[in-house]
């Protein structure tokens, strides 16, 4: 192999480079013509080139009004699953929300409802998970490691035709049906959230991937705040109007409903900090934590001295007190009863909510438009997606489809 | 919580040997009396020695007595203090012997700290007045003349100290100060140095009041800025004011109108302006009065009466379900333990509230106040806030530290802190040292973790190295937290935090303190240096000359901080039944709320036995409103029911209403301090009380905003990282996963863009896409089978003149625009462009196209460099917007 770099830089400027760049850039002024909204649909869905043969087909649809067939055709391309889905998914599966993150259960389990155009509202609550196909040679799902799906990386293998979610996720993982809450409770996820900490960083993460909020978008200070853990100082720093004013606004919303987690924890050896090897752990029926004495892990009784007033968990029953107060516009669904036990319902109270709906198509809005909505267009498109996202039974795809469609230009 | 069963003192109890002798051997000590006379029977004779100073079997103490009048009609001003430089006559007691075991430990505990003349002696002694409880001629007389006027079950509530916290004849500044210290001598008498917990209280219906309007404070100070104000700043700014050369708390005449209007609220009454403590400290107390007391104190109440004039009152919601109303101080008094100090050598415990000295009330002489000097704050809750400041006692009282902890060679240090962060670092919170460099011992922070200095022979002079406690364990937080330090020779350092023995372990145990400085000063939250300051609260802080057992610390942890009220809401008129409450228990919890705990349904008539009674949502209110912020018992539902309910303890609330919480457990809402402790008016209110009921309707949510700022964002973007990387795939034909490719993948991926914004795309990133081109069709004319097909007819083995003449340029340029550029596309540049670029040179004079730039070869023109010009002119196109953009 020729290293031929030094004489590239060398003989052809830098200078040149940067000016061929812009130079090309600026051609790009004017939009016309189906093929253009062609490649622009394919380059957005799929976030790779298209042939000429893919360009022309669509192009064909394009021109018989048929624009959202011309986008299915784009969601054909590995691209879509190996690039585009895994890039826009991969920054939810941890805490720092990078994307250079490796392919993981997480990841692939939202790919795979995509693909097969599950119930999106799925992701948070179902007994599933979706791994590589058994022949393709690779190393069986692990229960303490992420090496499955890196090798599935490793070897950039279509992830459209070789993911398979059929064996539930208990079947896999071992982790009672019960206790499964889709990717809440993927390995990925626990490694992440369920590490350390209080379980709040789940509850949180949660929100901020899949609501689309961070707590503090949702502060709501006039909410009780007898669910509250002992270890939320209610005078921090000796001053508790920092609790009243700041504190109490999140976590009592917050804690009822991460109490759904109580009975999770992430196990890992202090050799290996990360938890590369670490694996989720959950207490079923009869297994009592020695801290607490109950199914609760001990990391929900810590700190019990900062506040021994507050809350002490005694299982995994959560409730919503944001279906009432200035939270109630999250737009909770009436059919659910707003209370219940463990992540699976807590999964669901929360992909049930018209914030679900509307995130997951702000977030498909931006991936595919590479812009946040800018107008009151905008605005109504995305309300339009949203209808069209619940009435395709939240089939990701459709919102896919609407948004190139929206943004392939004139 | 609210029976009679705390234990109380009897006949039987185990007389306190080990306290009192050492006690009397830590006075003896520090006075350098030989500790063959300590136990002789208390017959000394010592003639003259300084005030203070207290001895086993002799006593020093001062006093000023009601008998004399020490109140004269001009006040508290004009009282007279005696000379602390007087020499006061010790009194030897020659007496008959004390008849039990008993009447020893009170003369040990009590009559000998209070019989001198500078304390009760000159009063209440064999020749004064009733009662004789200092009678200096017959211990037993005395005796039973104490017994009048203590409650020894309940030192606190004394006749001896409620007397003289009201006013009677302190012999400091301080009425809170000499109360305090009556009642160390009354507890030390009751309960010695044993582990009796009293927690007894005796629920007594308060007086019934409805919930009344309120005056609330507005947000807005103008109008007190333009009423009181000037008043204050013009008179009281000497000293009420941050910028005053001794500054003393509150700051209500702060030169800064915020300031001034958040320290004054809790000195005004509203309601009855002439109740305002602004008003009473000038009327009834004589306090500071610029000219005539009388007149000023009606100057200020005008002010204030104006002020309140022109606030709107509050009036209750009268539909709401509600009990009757209380004041925090109508609640009874009540503590949950007692905290174990029998070798407490200094203690404080800043009751006072106010003013420039912190009182040792540990009763141990010499008294070693602590001056406060720069920015501190009294919490109402006792305590001080350290912002940028300290308080530190002379190096001539801090002497007794000294001097009592080399008596037995150890100590224990304890405070109830609140760091104001975890990010201070170096800072001190108590010490006893001379600078930064040269201490006894210094309890500090840094981040998340407590240092214990302590000098010793095992140590350097600074008491370094430091004890402290694990980084990972991250013990210190910024609340309240209860940290014992403990030294002795055996054990070395340790640290408790929250009754918790930590991890910390010296590993420089041993050694004794034989190399202390008796000249070094005590001093909190800061070095005396005043260079270390640490920032945060301080509500407790007490010096042992023993080291505390696990079981001493326990029970002063559960001890807690602060002063608590059992609050009786009267509910009876919904509930039918007579003398029916619900009870809390209350405390101030900081400088700025109230705990609200545990609370429990009892009626005070014993032949009551209710059955049947629902209560359901209830909230507590505070000044004529329901408080909107930190409610916790707004999902309470239960019933009361005969099988549940005890007539000495009612039926609790909280094992009720929270799942899992047992008996001993406890539960509490925050409620935020308005007009502060003597003038918040709280009452309950429910969604159900019996047959009562309201329903509890929330305000409606306002939809937010979501109007858009019509901008510009662009509506094209670059590819991000991985869609470069297989857009080039898909473009040449190359694999992604061919090892060059990611070789090369993995060093530039982080510098690709990772978002799709074009406004951020940088010439860092170009040089990554470049690299990656480069890559790409390195591999693609390195594969023989891929660039025939790609440049099909190219002529790859022939010199650059051969292969680029007749066509070749055509046919590379031409496959390029076809793989990479596609065709028909508009959005793309024309192919004109590309030839431009690559062929005609149309980037700038001098430049000839790359392809003839790079043909320029005087040496090495070969195949070889055939290859190179078309990997150039690939990696042109593919490196460029053509892919980039999308």
């Amino acid at each position: 192999m020729i290293r031929f770099h030094t004489i590239w830089l060398s003989k052809f400027n830098l200078n040149y480079i940067w000016l061929w760049f812009l130079l090309v850039t600026c051609s790009f002024s004017v939009l016309a013509g189906d093929r253009d909204q062609a490649k622009r649909i394919h380059d957005r869905i799929s976030g790779v080139h298209a042939s000429d043969a893919v360009i022309t087909a669509m192009a064909a649809d394009i021109t018989a009004g048929n624009a959202l067939d011309a986008a299915y055709t784009a969601m054909e391309n590995d691209g879509f699953f190996n690039v585009t889905l895994k890039n826009m998914i991969t920054p939810w599966t941890n805490e720092a929300q990078t994307v250079f993150a490796p392919l993981n259960d997480y990841t692939a389990t939202v790919i795979g409802v995509v693909r097969d155009d599950l119930d999106f509202r799925l992701i948070l609550s179902a007994d599933l998970l979706y791994v590589g196909n058994s022949g393709l040679g690779l190393p069986v799902y692990g229960n303490n490691n992420n090496l499955h799906y890196e090798a599935l990386e490793d070897q950039n293998i279509s992830l459209k035709d070789h993911l398979v979610g059929t064996t539930p996720q208990s079947s896999i993982t071992g982790m009672p049906t019960a206790a499964t809450a889709g990717v809440l409770t993927s390995r990925a996820a626990a490694q992440a959230f369920f590490i350390d900490g209080t379980n709040r960083a789940m509850f949180r993460f949660t929100l901020l991937n899949h609501l689309c909020t961070d707590l503090e978008g949702i502060k709501d200070l006039n909410r009780p705040a007898d669910r509250i853990r002992q270890d939320v100082s209610r005078s921090p720093g000796g001053d508790s109007s920092i609790f009243l004013n700041h504190c109490i606004g999140c976590h009592s919303g917050m804690d009822p409903l991460a109490q759904s987690f109580a009975y999770y924890e992430f196990e890992y050896d202090d050799e290996d900090p990360e938890g590369e090897q670490g694996r989720l752990v959950y207490n079923d029926a009869g297994q009592v934590d020695p801290d607490t004495g109950t199914r609760v892990q001990g990391k929900y009784h810590i700190n019990s001295n900062s506040f021994k007033y507050g809350f002490i968990t005694p299982d995994d029953r959560w409730d919503n007190y944001w279906r009432d107060g200035q939270n109630s516009l999250l737009g909770w669904d009436n059919s659910l009863v707003g209370s219940g036990s463990g992540a699976k319902s807590m999964g669901q109270e929360l992909a049930h909510s018209e914030a679900f709906a509307q995130c997951q198509v702000k977030k498909v809005f931006k991936t595919v438009c590479l812009r946040e909505p800018l107008s009151e267009d905008d605005n109504s498109q995305i309300d339009s997606m949203v209808s069209a996202f619940k009435s395709s039974n939240y089939q990701l795809k459709r919102v896919f489809a609407d948004s190139a469609v929206y943004c392939m230009g004139d | 919580m609210n029976t009679a069963n705390g234990a109380s003192r009897t006949s039987s109890d185990a007389p306190n040997h080990y306290f009192s002798g050492l006690r009397c051997l830590i006075n003896a000590l520090n006075k350098g009396i030989e500790k063959s006379r300590l136990f002789s029977g208390g017959i000394v004779a010592r003639g003259m020695v300084a005030r203070r100073s207290v001895a086993c079997g002799i006593a020093v103490a001062a006093l000023f007595l009601s008998g004399c009048d020490g109140h004269s009609s001009s006040g508290a001003e004009n009282q007279q203090f005696p000379d602390t430089n007087e020499l006061v006559a010790v009194v030897n007691y020659t007496g008959p012997a004390a008849a039990t075991t008993d009447i020893q430990n009170f003369k040990l505990n009590v009559w000998d700290n209070l019989v001198t003349d500078d304390r009760c002696g000159r009063c209440h002694g064999v020749s004064g007045q009733s009662p004789q409880f200092v009678n200096q001629d017959d211990i037993n007389l005395a005796y039973a003349a104490a017994n009048t006027i203590v409650d020894l079950s309940n030192p606190g509530e004394s006749r001896m100290v409620t007397k003289v916290a009201g006013g009677h004849n302190c012999w400091e500044a301080s009425d809170t100060f000499c109360a305090d210290v009556i009642q160390g001598y009354i507890s030390n008498w009751a309960f010695g140095s044993s582990e009796v917990i009293d927690t007894a209280v005796q629920l007594v219906a308060p007086i019934d009041k409805p919930v009344s309007s309120s005056k609330n404070f507005p947000d807005d100070a103008a109008s007190f800025g333009s009423t009181l104000y000037p008043l204050l700043t013009e008179y009281c700014a000497g000293c009420h004011s941050d910028s005053a050369s001794v500054p003393q708390a509150p700051y209500f005449a702060s030169s800064d109108l915020d300031i001034a209007y958040e320290a004054v609220q809790s000195k005004l009454d509203l309601e009855t302006p002439s109740n305002s403590r602004l008003v009473v400290r000038l009327r009834d107390e004589f306090h500071n009065c610029w000219s005539d007391c009388s007149a000023n104190s009606a100057e200020l109440e005008a002010a204030i009466t104006l002020f309140a004039d022109g606030i709107e009152t509050t009036e209750v919601d009268l539909n709401l379900v509600l009990s009757r109303a209380l004041n925090l101080l109508d609640g009874i008094a009540a503590k949950k333990g007692v905290r174990y100090k029998a070798n407490a050598i200094a203690v404080y415990e800043f009751k006072t509230g106010e003013g420039e000295l912190a009182y040792d009330t540990s009763g141990i002489d010499p008294a070693m106040h602590l001056t406060l000097s720069g920015d501190v704050d009294w919490l109402g809750s006792w305590g001080l806030r350290v912002n940028d400041g300290k308080a530190q006692a002379t190096t001539s009282a801090s002497k007794k530290l000294n001097d009592l902890i080399l008596a037995t060679g150890e100590y224990s240090l304890e405070a109830w802190v609140a760091p104001a962060n975890v990010v201070q670092e170096d800072a001190r919170i108590v010490s006893y040292s001379g600078g930064t460099t040269v201490r006894n011992f210094t309890v500090g922070q840094t981040l998340y973790n407590y240092d214990f200095f302590n000098r010793s022979t095992t140590t350097d002079g600074n008491g370094n190295p430091a004890l402290s406690t694990d980084d990972d364990a991250e013990v210190l937080q910024a609340t309240l937290q209860h940290v014992v330090v403990t030294y002795d020779p055996a054990n070395g350092r340790r640290i408790y935090v929250n009754a918790e023995l930590t991890d910390a372990v010296d590993t420089f145990a041993g050694g004794n303190l034989s190399e202390w400085d008796d000249t070094f000063a005590f001093v909190l939250g800061n070095e005396v240096s005043s260079d270390r300051l640490w920032q945060g609260s301080i509500r407790y802080v007490a010096v042992h000359n023993r080291v505390l057992t696990d079981g001493q610390i326990e029970q002063n942890f559960q001890a807690g901080v602060g002063e608590i009220f059992y609050m009786l809401f009267n509910v009876s008129e919904h509930v039918d039944v007579p003398d029916a409450y619900v009870v809390f228990i209350v405390s101030q919890f900081d400088g700025g709320s109230y705990l609200f705990a545990n609370p429990f349904f009892i009626s005070l008539d014993s032949a009551q036995q209710p059955d049947g009674i629902t209560i359901k949502g209830m909230r507590i209110g505070i000044n004529g409103r329901e408080a909107l912020v930190g409610q916790a018992f707004t999902h309470l539902d239960f019933v009361v029911q005969q099988a549940n309910y005890s007539i000495e303890t009612g039926v609790s609330m909280i094992t009720q209403y929270v799942p899992g919480v047992s008996d001993d457990e406890e539960f509490g809402a925050i409620i935020a301090l308005e007009k502060g402790p003597e003038s918040d008016e709280f009452f309950l209110s429910f969604e159900q009380l019996g047959d009562s009921s309201n329903v509890f309707v929330e305000a409606s949510p306002i939809a937010a905003d979501l109007s858009f700022l019509e901008n510009t964002q662009p509506h094209i973007g670059v590819r991000t990282f991985e869609e470069i990387s297989h857009t080039m795939s898909a473009m040449t034909g190359i694999a992604v996963t061919h090892p060059d490719i990611v070789e090369t993948f993995i060093k530039v991926k982080q510098q690709l863009p990772t978002a799709a914004d074009i406004e951020g795309f940088l010439a860092s990133h170009q040089m990554a896409v470049t690299q990656m081109s480069i890559e790409y069709c390195n591999a693609l004319v390195d594969d023989d089978g891929l660039r025939s097909s790609f440049f099909p007819g190219f002529s790859f083995n022939a010199d650059p003149d051969v292969a680029f003449g007749g066509g070749g340029t055509a046919i590379v340029v031409n496959a390029l625009i076809a793989n990479m550029m596609g065709v028909g596309l508009s959005v793309q540049p024309d192919n004109s462009d590309i030839y431009d670029v690559l062929v005609n040179g149309d980037l700038g004079a001098g430049y000839n196209g790359l392809i003839d730039e790079l043909n320029d070869c005087p040496i090495d023109c070969n195949a070889a460099r055939t290859e190179i010009i078309v990997k150039a002119s690939c990696a042109a196109v593919l490196g460029s917007a053509v892919m980039l953009i999308q």
